[in-house]
């Protein structure tokens, strides 16, 4: 804040601000009243390694760069007024009458720009978890919070889905898949490839049990720079991603129990493994359907 | 060049992290180190309060690096205030990209991680394999 002040005008201070009348301050004092991220704008200079080494996917803002600040998040939000002579947002659907469009009014079919960056989530993650952490006691009940979490994902990431391909296939022949296999695929290929960007590594059945599925994935890069304290060994973080195949399932009526498990390799120490446990009602439904 | 050893101090002037990577430094016990750190924030606190005409609203830089006969340090400050302390070898080629490098890593592994706290020491393997590898890909 100080260093604000200092940068509008050197000798003005916040306490003698009325005294001061340069034309460079007045600007200043305008913009405090305007929200918040102007204040980050001006002088600013991020250099925080992490911000430049993360490529940037969202190429919607990478062409309003020039005009606002990329640390404006509330302006790339909610096309804040603040910054004003915002550019009209390319490819912009249905509200936008020249401002920038609203993230609940772009088209939803639209899949390019629409990606969100690594670090940001990465600093949304760890705040979940710490906050989730802090209002449980155990590590199961902790799993149990991110896995709820995940289920809520599951669900609207299903739909969405769902919504996609019925809209690239031309509205024509919505196609639903109904047997377990097929099912287990669509988990493994598109909803892992929405969610990670690529399909999982491996999709296998156990040789114990007939009804439990297991999904892999090599480095999962939601908890890449999470790492777990000793006492706290046995939890996976990756629970929030076991959620979200939950959700997905289920929204799909395989009702199942999926857990996330760290198998770590030499290759790759970070090697998750969801584990699907088919409800019985599946199994017989399975069996059913195969006759 | 050779990194002999690591260094993390946390803006009030603790010892958040420290590591060894090579033979040649005689090992210390860890409250001299954890002295040593202090009275180094102090001499940064010092060389910032020196500098000759400051600019006003810039942050003031103090110490960056000091030397001896055949070794020295190089001293990294942060936008928040972190310091991150690289005792090298001399010469020392491409030593500001390692702490750049060190830098990325620490953004990463200790700050993303939802189990550290702020302040306190960086209690993170993940952290430690990244920077062994790192140093590792540098010693010679």
């Amino acid at each position: 804040m100080t260093s604000y002040f200092t940068g509008a005008s050197s000798s003005a201070s916040p306490a003698s601000a009325s005294g001061a009348t340069s034309s460079r301050f007045s600007l200043a004092s305008s913009a405090v009243s305007s929200p918040p991220p102007s204040l980050y704008s001006s002088s600013q200079n991020p250099s925080s390694s992490t911000i430049s080494n993360v490529p940037n996917p969202n190429r919607r803002e990478s062409n309003r760069s020039s005009v606002i600040q990329p640390s404006s998040l509330q302006q790339q939000l909610f096309g804040g007024g603040g910054g004003g002579g915002a550019a009209p947002a390319s490819g912009g659907g249905g509200g936008g009458t020249g401002g920038p469009v609203n993230i609940l009014e772009r088209p939803l079919n639209k899949t390019k720009g629409a990606e969100v960056g690594m670090g940001a989530w990465s600093f949304l993650l760890a705040e979940v978890v710490a906050y989730s952490q802090s209002r449980v006691d155990s590590v199961h009940d902790l799993e149990a919070r991110l896995s709820s979490l995940g289920y809520e994902a599951g669900q609207r990431i299903l739909t969405l889905l769902l919504l996609r391909n019925t809209q690239t296939a031309g509205g024509k022949d919505p196609r639903r898949e109904h047997r377990l296999i097929p099912i287990l695929q669509f988990v493994h290929t598109q909803v892992y490839k929405y969610c990670f960007g690529k399909p999982a590594d491996g999709l296998e059945r156990s040789v114990e049990e007939e009804n439990e599925y297991m999904i892999t994935l090599n480095q999962p890069p939601l908890t890449q720079h999470i790492s777990v304290p000793k006492d706290m060994s046995q939890l996976s973080c990756e629970a929030f991603t076991a959620g979200i195949v939950e959700g997905v399932l289920d929204g799909l009526d395989v009702p199942a129990r999926v857990t996330a498990h760290t198998v770590g390799t030499d290759q790759y120490p970070q090697r998750t493994v969801i584990l699907i446990k088919l409800d019985q009602k599946v199994m017989d439904r399975e069996e059913a359907l195969g006759k | 060049m050779t990194v002999h050893a690591l260094w993390v101090i946390s803006k009030a002037g603790g010892l958040v992290f420290s590591r060894s990577y090579s033979d040649a430094l005689p090992p210390l016990p860890v409250n001299t180190i954890l002295t040593l750190a202090g009275i180094l924030h102090g001499i940064h606190a010092i060389t910032a309060k020196l500098t000759p005409s400051p600019i006003p609203g810039q942050p003031v830089g103090g110490l960056e690096s000091f030397e001896a006969e055949g070794w020295g340090g190089k001293v990294f400050l942060t936008a928040t205030g972190t310091k991150f302390v690289v005792l090298h070898s001399i010469p020392h080629p491409g030593l500001d990209d390692l702490l750049r490098r060190i830098y990325e890593i620490y953004s990463d592994a200790v700050m993303k991680n939802p189990f550290h706290t702020l302040e306190m020491p960086i209690n993170s393997s993940l952290f430690e394999t990244r920077l062994q590898t790192l140093v590792a890909s540098v010693n010679v």
